[in-house]
């Protein structure tokens, strides 16, 4: 076209007019404009002209002028979008078995992995709420542990001082330090668990608070409560300024009610918190060391790139303090967000931990939807015949092959919705049963940006998985020969369909065999012996008046018939609190300064109340033997570990110079994680370290009996304190609880997998014998068996899952035994787990498909040979 | 009566095509009104309103000529069908109705109120 001509109208309001006028009345209007334009142009002058050349078209933009959505020659293909779904719609409802097998298979996996990734979530939640996450750190301490580097989340308490002093870079530094204490308001006292921390701990961490604020533990004797303890003590949120007593001791007043801790953190629950300088107060502080590891230390740095170059800043300050007996030891910062999911040291890095796990399960999500996607795309393809005179008839009729892609899009989207739909129900309604189990609380929130998100990616790439293979498979046929009839799609050896259907099998039989081996290994653990009995094992906390009055408590104790036998020692016997390297003795090099101990001490008793085996020498008795209190026991492993022969009599010294004498050798007992081999133990005979006071309960009189009568003793002597009556068998189960959600996780979903396999398989399975009606009526008329015809249609499929369990087996082999390898105490992974599970899934296989090959083998065959 | 529905400018433009008599399209009309009321005419309601009318039968529409100044466009002429011409004769009726019931005193410009 050329340039505006003089008298020409605005080209681009033209151009807009022309795109929205309906087509049928475009030609008058835009001659009346032009019309009238020109009029306007010989009376008034261009200007002019066009100013109303403008008013005009825009004012033309009304309804009935507009072009409607669907006219003719449209732009768009509105018309045929809403056929495909006319169309669509009507597959759907004309084959209701297929569209439900379809459905609910879609609608199963993507339950599925919509579960597992709201938990995801949850876990990659986890400490971020806080304002500062992305800049705060926990510092770690590094050293060999018996030869191996290994990390851990405690340093020395005298770090966060000297990097507020001396670094610049450090915003601030908060030491923190887990604390139990009996706090008392009125009538009311609780002993739980808080912790002593810096100042600027609220100030760094973002836990919203209810009355108060971050300054709150600035006062010396102020005390921050959860909204749980407030509860508790007061009744009531509204109690700042309130005194609270806490240690029977000494006075606070409320500054602060923080919100109970949320699931996502990983703090330990706290109920209160208290200002170090009470820790200091308390002259707990002394004696500090920069060789000791016992306080958490967390620092936010003002510029979060500089995390590189300030571990070596902290490396060169815990030099300059440490001795040469330290010069292994190393500090280094890890970030707060990763902190929940990179938490177990491998060879001294912080690699290991809950995104394995959390890596698992996406994977499995993934699988899942995959597997659904595979039932749809084995209906589609194979009950394509049905749709091909349809192609054909389009394609003659002009359709693309585009469009052709496009309806079958369109309709397995329309599936896809309907199934997710379905699942948004199954979800909701599923949730609370699966919060139990996992023990966690997890929500589905219909009104964040995030959640629609995800329900579109996940819309999108289903849809596009499921349908993207069919529509082009659809879309592919030969119109002559669709209307000829000689499309024939049964019968290939090596169909995309039967791949499809072992990889699917394969996928689902691997997570079932490893989720039998994740239940063996927990069963394995849980039947470990653990070298006591734990049953009937109760404890208390020394605290309060019980260390001053234990003679008294212990003999109430047997006195009351209650109590078989008493024991001190120095932690709960599931739960060891120290542990000790640098000891020598006869025949020790130095390589055996690294070997670490678990740190242990018992006054006498100790076999008696827990059950154990002395295996050589003697139990410790301090009161029967005075010398005892210089004397150690040691277990089976240790006594291995040194090498000794003949234990009994021998010395251990430790760096200060100290002697113990051995007096007996007790068999190896599980003290800490039960999947993982028993640590070399020392025991000692000390007086000074006693934590825990423990009590077995006479098991020939009712537990109900014993604890009331042990409470009465209790109260009696040490009045101010609740009896707490910790039952290490508790203790003890809940050490599974993390496999035992692994394992429910990982059986929900291999049953799932199963369940969603096996949909696909009936639907195959079904419209194959629908299919082969005729030969099978034909068959019968000629004499073949039920039972032959029966094993005819199902061996083809049992031949796939045949050769699924084949690939399945190594590649579940592979997997469990890389799990297992995170356990020094783990179930051999047999073969017969492979075979049970294999012939499981076998027999789940032919129970589905040969209920279909019945249905059609006892057909009438008359029946199927008239109808033509 | 719902039957004949027209509106107040509806009912201009069909007296207008009446007037026009065989020489209406969209330009000539919106002149003619124009001219006679005094007031502008968008082509986009009257647009609308030939187009409205048409719909509901009291018009028909038929393609004409075309002149340079309509860039080669075609006219588009418009006449009243039998049901139009009822419908402005429905609507003159309604009017006189009213003007007959209202008594003679009230508008008498003479004896009206200031």
């Amino acid at each position: 076209m050329m340039a505006n001509k003089p008298h020409d109208p605005p080209r681009a309001l033209l151009a807009f007019f022309r795109w929205y006028c309906d087509p049928a009345m475009l030609d008058y209007i835009e001659g009346d404009l032009k019309e009238i334009y020109s009029r306007r142009l010989k009376k008034s002058g261009k200007r002019t002209a066009d100013i109303l050349f403008v008013v005009d078209v825009l004012l033309l933009f009304r309804i009935g002028i507009i072009r409607s959505m669907e006219g003719i020659n449209t732009l768009n293909n509105y018309g045929m979008i809403k056929s495909y779904f006319k169309i669509g719609w009507r597959n759907i409802i004309r084959s209701k078995g297929y569209s439900f097998l379809n459905i609910s298979g879609l609608a199963i996996g993507l339950t599925a992995a919509m579960l597992i990734l709201l938990w995801v979530q949850n876990e990659t939640s986890f400490d971020r709420f806080h304002a500062k996450a992305d800049r705060i750190y926990q510092l770690f301490s590094r050293d060999l542990d018996n030869g191996n580097l290994t990390a851990w989340g405690y340093t020395p308490a005298l770090l966060a001082p000297e990097l507020i002093q001396s670094y610049p870079d450090v915003e601030d530094a908060v030491r923190q330090r887990v604390v139990f204490f009996l706090l008392k308001a009125g009538q009311n006292r609780f002993n739980e668990m808080g912790a002593f921390t810096d100042p600027g701990f609220l100030r760094m961490f973002s836990f919203p608070t209810i009355h108060g604020n971050a300054n709150a533990l600035d006062d010396d004797a102020g005390i921050v409560l959860s909204r749980a303890m407030a509860i508790k003590l007061f009744g009531t949120l509204d109690c700042i300024g309130q005194t609270v007593q806490v240690n029977d001791n000494d006075n606070f007043k409320v500054t602060a009610v923080l919100e109970d801790m949320p699931q996502n953190t990983s703090f330990e629950n706290f109920t209160f918190l208290l200002p170090w300088s009470y820790f200091t107060k308390l002259g707990w502080d002394e004696n500090q060391t920069w060789s000791t590891t016992n306080t958490g230390t967390y620092v936010s740095l003002k510029d979060p790139n500089d995390a590189g170059a300030f571990d070596s800043k902290l490396n060169g300050l815990l030099r300059s303090h440490l001795g040469e007996a330290d010069s292994g030891r190393e500090v280094f910062s890890h970030p707060l967000t990763k902190l929940h999911l990179y938490s177990k040291s491998e060879n001294g890095q912080l690699t290991g931990g809950r995104h394995e796990t959390v890596t698992m399960f996406s994977l499995i999500a993934g699988l899942i939807v995959i597997m659904a996607c595979i039932n749809f795309i084995n209906l589609s393809t194979a009950r394509s015949e049905k749709r091909a005179r349809e192609v054909g008839v389009r394609k003659i009729a002009g359709a693309y092959r585009s469009s052709l892609v496009t309806q079958f899009l369109v309709e397995s989207t329309v599936l896809v919705v309907f199934a997710f739909v379905i699942s948004l129900i199954l979800v909701k309604l599923s949730l609370p049963v699966f919060n139990l189990a996992l023990n966690a609380s997890l929500t589905l929130e219909f009104f964040q940006v995030d959640f629609w998100l995800y329900v579109v990616a996940i819309l999108l790439f289903t849809g596009i998985m499921a349908g993207a293979y069919p529509a082009f498979f659809l879309a592919a046929y030969q119109p002559i020969k669709t209307i000829k009839g000689t499309v024939r799609t049964v019968g290939s050896t090596f169909s995309p369909r039967k791949v499809l259907v072992v990889i699917q099998f394969t996928a689902a039989i691997v997570l079932c065999i490893c989720a039998v081996i994740v239940h063996r290994q927990i069963q394995f653990a849980e039947n470990r012996n653990v070298g006591y009995n734990p049953e009937d094992i109760h404890y208390e906390f020394m605290q309060g008046e019980i260390p001053n009055h234990f003679d008294a408590i212990k003999s109430e104790l047997l006195a009351s018939g209650a109590v078989t036998s008493v024991t001190r020692t120095f932690a709960p016997i599931v739960w060891p609190w120290g542990t000790k390297s640098g000891l020598s003795w006869q025949g020790s090099d130095d390589a055996d300064k690294t070997l670490n101990f678990v740190e242990y001490g018992a006054d006498a008793d100790m076999s008696k109340t827990f059950d154990m085996q002395i295996l050589e020498g003697r139990d410790l008795d301090i009161y029967l033997h005075p010398t005892d209190t210089a004397a150690v026991v040691l277990n089976e492993s240790a006594v291995s570990a040194m090498r000794l022969s003949s234990p009994v009599g021998e010395f251990i010294r430790d760096g200060s110079g100290k002697n113990w004498q051995v007096v007996g050798v007790v068999k190896d007992f599980v003290i800490q994680s039960p999947y993982t081999n028993v640590s070399p133990m020392i025991i000692h005979g000390w007086q000074d370290r006693y934590g825990v006071l423990n009590y077995r309960f006479n098991s020939n009189k009712s537990n109900a009996d014993n604890q009331r009568t042990v409470e009465g003793v209790f109260k009696k002597n040490n009045p101010e304190y609740p009896v707490e009556s910790n039952s290490a068998e508790d203790y003890y189960q809940r050490k599974f609880a993390t496999e035992r959600q692994t394992g429910k996780l990982a059986s929900v979903f291999a049953g799932l997998s199963i369940l969603v396999s096996c949909l696909g398989l009936f639907g195959l399975a079904s419209y194959l014998a629908e299919s082969r009606t005729k030969e099978i009526g034909v068959r019968k008329v000629l004499g073949a068996s039920s039972l032959r015809i029966v094993t005819m249609l199902s061996t083809s499929f049992i031949k796939l899952v045949v050769i699924a369990i084949v690939i399945a087996s190594p590649l579940a082999w592979y997997f469990a035994s890389n799990w297992l390898d995170s356990f020094e105490y783990r179930v051999p992974v047999g073969v017969g787990v492979f075979v049970l599970t294999g012939l499981v899934s076998l027999l789940i296989a032919l129970a589905t498909v040969s209920t279909q090959a019945m249905r059609a083998t006892l057909a009438d065959p008359v029946k199927s040979l008239r109808s033509e | 009566m719902k039957k004949y529905h027209l509106g107040e400018f509806e009912e201009l433009v069909v007296l207008a095509i009446g007037i026009l008599n065989n020489k209406a399209y969209s330009v000539t009309i919106k002149d003619e009104i124009e001219e006679r009321t005094a007031r502008t005419v968008s082509l986009g309601a009257l647009h609308t309103a030939l187009k409205r009318m048409e719909d509901k039968g009291y018009l028909k529409s038929f393609p004409g000529d075309s002149n340079d100044e309509r860039g080669g466009r075609p006219k588009r002429y418009f006449e009243i069908t039998a049901l139009g011409k009822k419908a402005v004769q429905h609507s003159r009726d309604t009017r006189a109705e009213f003007w007959n019931a209202v008594p003679k005193t009230i508008l008498q410009s003479t004896l009206a109120v200031r």
